[in-house]
């Protein structure tokens, strides 16, 4: 596929179809979000008191982590439009590594949580808790999946500048994961 | 001369977000509440998401419909936050 044609064009980057799984995606994140939000409203004093046994800062820390490896991403994607497959590969290669600093972090985080006692029953707070940031750590290991797919193909030469519609495709799909978490880290570990 | 500027314009957005993220890290750190406060890091949420959208997602220059309706989705569910959060206090 023609890239440069596509900008042209002002087509979204990356297969079309991509595309409907993002918005889907981000309609039940966003549903999710809302439930959240508004079940706090009905249980103020438990959700704060809740939020404040969880590691903010290791919330923050995974915002910056997925922050750095989606700015990877973007130069993985800078690389292969200048026909850099080399360094694509690294970028790649440096986005998957970071992501999965994001699963280690929130792995230690679900431990903590999971060896004081809370689980998925202990109340209303940490329900949406678990639930929202499982969901989400599957989705990174998705897109650590696909961001690996991509590289092989990228190291067996099977994208240039002409055609990488599968590296806009990956990023696309990478950006959307960290995309959620910009709004889950503020709403389930900031605001009270 | 050389025109290649000192600093992509992807890595002046990304040490952007990580200030905003740093910010609201702290904000959340002194324990202040209230609308303001709440109001303050949705709508650090809501630029952040958009600068993600525009810059890394690379949407800035796709057709308007597309743009739009991502930003009207972060508009929407930051918005919806807030007028639970609203809510809360009233």
């Amino acid at each position: 596929m023609d890239t440069s044609r596509q900008h042209d064009s002002g087509a979204l980057p990356g297969d079309f179809a991509i595309w409907i799984f993002i918005f889907a995606e981000l309609l039940v994140f966003g549903v999710f979000f809302l439930a959240y939000a508004f079940s706090r409203a009905n249980n103020v004093e438990l959700f704060n008191e809740s939020q404040l046994e969880l590691n903010r800062l290791a919330g923050a820390v995974n915002t910056i982590v997925l922050l750095t490896s989606s700015y990877f991403v973007v130069r993985a994607v800078a690389s292969i439009r200048a026909n850099d497959t080399r360094h694509c590969g690294h970028w790649l290669l440096a986005a998957i590594a970071v992501g999965g600093v994001f699963l280690i972090i929130k792995m230690f985080e679900f431990g903590e949580k999971f060896s004081a006692g809370v689980s998925l029953s202990t109340n209303t707070f940490f329900m949406f808790y678990l639930s929202l940031t499982f969901f989400h750590f599957m989705h990174v290991i998705l897109g650590m999946v696909i961001l690996a797919a991509v590289l092989l193909k990228t190291r067996r030469g099977g994208y240039s500048a002409d055609d990488h519609t599968g590296v806009e495709t990956g990023a696309s799909y990478w950006h959307m994961v960290d995309l959620v978490w910009l709004i889950l880290f503020p709403l389930v570990y900031v605001i009270h | 001369m050389s025109t290649k500027p000192l600093i992509r314009p992807c890595t002046l957005i990304w040490l952007v977000l990580l200030a905003l993220t740093g910010l609201t890290y702290f904000v959340g750190k002194s324990g202040v509440t209230g609308m303001a406060v709440v109001s303050f890091v949705l709508l650090t949420t809501l630029f952040k998401s958009q600068m993600v959208v525009d810059y890394f997602m690379g949407l800035k220059h796709v057709r308007p419909f597309w743009r739009g309706l991502l930003f009207g989705y972060l508009l929407l569910v930051c918005s919806m936050i807030g007028l639970a959060y609203y809510l809360s206090l009233a």
